[in-house]
């Protein structure tokens, strides 16, 4: 997968996970918990919904260093390469 | 039953019933059972291994196994001093939390013990017998609280003795074991009854683990219990929850009950080793006190506890924090309350500068401040509670924003996620403050709600 198809999959995930952001525009600069005020717990069902998604796991201690929806795309690209 | 330490209360169930279960953990996709005569064996023969080694402070990495259940329980009948610790969080942070507790050795990930082994102490203390667990305290910034085997057994009879399990009961245990809350009531609480603890399966599987282990008995924090009532996640066996570590609203409270699990609603401070207060009626925020402990209220209001057998023995080499907050033999919680005539406590709001965050964390506004000031040079701006998030209210435009959150991004970023700030209120004039300067927060989190 691209870079901008995997940030594409992951907007995709994140407007189904929390409804209330359909409309705010995400992009690789959006701070997830400052811009969409998607809590500890949100974040883990995204994550959780990603992985299933790429087929592909991320280290749990990893996770804590995903800041941007950017990162989070880094995170993933980085593993599926 | 009441224990003095953690051995002698695995001893006493392996006593009369040594195959039954004590703890039950995935393995695959199966699930595995320990007895209870297994689970003391191997902390009796691990409690062996480390008194004959030279380490003295055992800083164990939690990651909610069986194996870490075993290593907390032997290091502590060893009589090392053991500093709980979370796997999860920034290297930095574990390493600055092994420093200040002397950690001489770690238990957990082999690649992260590795990492984090510079940060040890070559030249061992003396051994203490003290579980130290990292909180954000009553009066100061992080810190160490040390408790005993004895406190924290004290603290689960007492939740016990308001809240009784039976051996028919599974425990499941979602929270993390370096929070007090999680090790005492998502685990000691469970087994000082004889009830099976079911360990869950971490972060991955909170939205099926009660599909999985089938418990009757879930301690939880708001956070995690908003997350499983949406997922529709609450197993059909469970009849009670026991909700602590911070406020929880109503209509969650009320969601739960209705679906016919008895929901209890605890009060509690890591210098206490976990439970002071436990609703058990109706009104879950009415709070029966628990048998070890007296509370009374300053002329402020402010909650003062007395509990001889749980308190702490202090914050770790920290004197002048411990002498502030243990006063006469009563606990300052720098919580303010209310007794009502048939002394049931209720929790009414916050006397310090401490933010309960719905993860059951905190934060010390003073210092989260401080942090965020060097990114927001000049700027007037506080910190706020917005259902228990933490988010920055600051003077200026909206059209800011972009550039407030990039400022304030490497500031904050190796917090853990919870901490860092859930969203930015714009306020068109000057921050309120009383006359002598202090913000009034009160006032700002206002405007956030009408916001």
């Amino acid at each position: 997968m691209t870079r901008s198809e995997i940030l594409e999959a992951s907007k995709e995930i994140i407007y189904e996970s929390v409804p209330e952001l359909e409309g705010q525009p995400l992009d690789e600069s959006t701070v997830i918990n400052t811009d969409t005020g998607i809590d500890s717990m949100g974040f883990t069902l995204i994550m959780c919904r990603l992985e299933a998604r790429f087929d592909t796991k991320i280290p749990d201690r990893q996770w804590q260093k995903l800041n941007t929806l950017g990162d989070v795309v880094s995170a993933f690209e980085k593993r599926m390469a | 039953m009441r224990f003095d330490g953690f051995l002698s209360m695995l001893e006493y169930w392996a006593g009369r019933a040594p195959e039954a279960p004590a703890l039950r953990f995935a393995r695959g996709d199966a699930i595995e059972t320990m007895s209870r005569a297994a689970l003391a064996g191997r902390v009796r023969a691990r409690a062996d291994a480390l008194r004959a080694s030279d380490a003295a402070c055992i800083g164990i990495l939690c990651d909610g196994s069986a194996e870490n259940v075993v290593e907390i329980f032997a290091a502590a009948q060893a009589g090392l001093q053991a500093v709980m610790l979370d796997a999860g969080a920034s290297d930095a942070l574990l390493a600055e939390q092994i420093a200040a507790a002397d950690a001489d050795r770690l238990w957990g990930d082999p690649e992260l013990v590795e990492a984090l082994s510079p940060a040890l102490r070559r030249q061992p203390i003396a051994r203490t017998g003290d579980i130290l667990f990292f909180t954000s305290g009553t009066t100061h910034a992080a810190q160490a609280v040390a408790l005993t085997q004895a406190s924290l057994c004290a603290s689960a009879w007492n939740g016990g003795a308001l809240l009784p399990l039976s051996e028919a009961d599974t425990l499941l245990c979602l929270l993390p074991l370096n929070h007090v809350f999680g090790f005492v009531c998502g685990l000691l609480w469970g087994l000082s009854c004889g009830a099976c603890v079911a360990l869950g399966r971490g972060m991955r599987h909170y939205a099926d683990d009660c599909a999985f282990f089938r418990p009757t008995a879930l301690p939880a924090v708001t956070m995690l219990l908003a997350f499983l009532v949406r997922a529709g996640a609450l197993n059909g066996e469970l009849r009670l929850v026991l909700i602590g570590a911070g406020a929880c609203p109503r209509p969650l409270i009320d969601q739960v009950k209705a679906t016919g699990v008895r929901v209890s609603f605890g009060y509690g401070l890591t210098e206490t080793s976990s439970g002071v207060a436990l609703s058990l009626g109706d009104d879950p925020y009415a709070m029966t006190v628990c048998p070890e402990d007296a509370v009374t209220l300053a002329e402020d209001g402010e909650i003062l506890v007395s509990a001889p057998t749980c308190v702490m023995r202090g914050y770790y080499k920290a004197p002048e924090a411990t002498a502030a907050a243990l006063q006469g033999g009563l606990l300052h919680t720098g919580d303010l309350g209310r007794l009502d005539d048939q002394g049931r406590l209720f929790v009414t709001g916050r006397k310090k500068e401490i933010l309960v965050l719905r993860d059951g964390t905190k934060i010390f506004l003073p210092e989260y401040e401080a942090r965020l000031a060097a990114a927001l040079p000049g700027r007037d701006f506080a910190v706020i509670d917005r259902d228990g998030e933490p988010v920055l209210a600051i003077r200026g435009e909206p059209a800011e924003r972009a550039e407030i959150t990039a400022a304030i991004e490497p500031a904050t970023r190796d917090l853990p996620r919870g901490q860092r700030p859930a969203g930015i209120l714009f306020l068109d004039g000057p921050l309120p403050r009383t006359a002598t300067g202090k913000i009034k927060r009160w006032e700002i989190q206002q405007k956030a709600v009408e916001a």
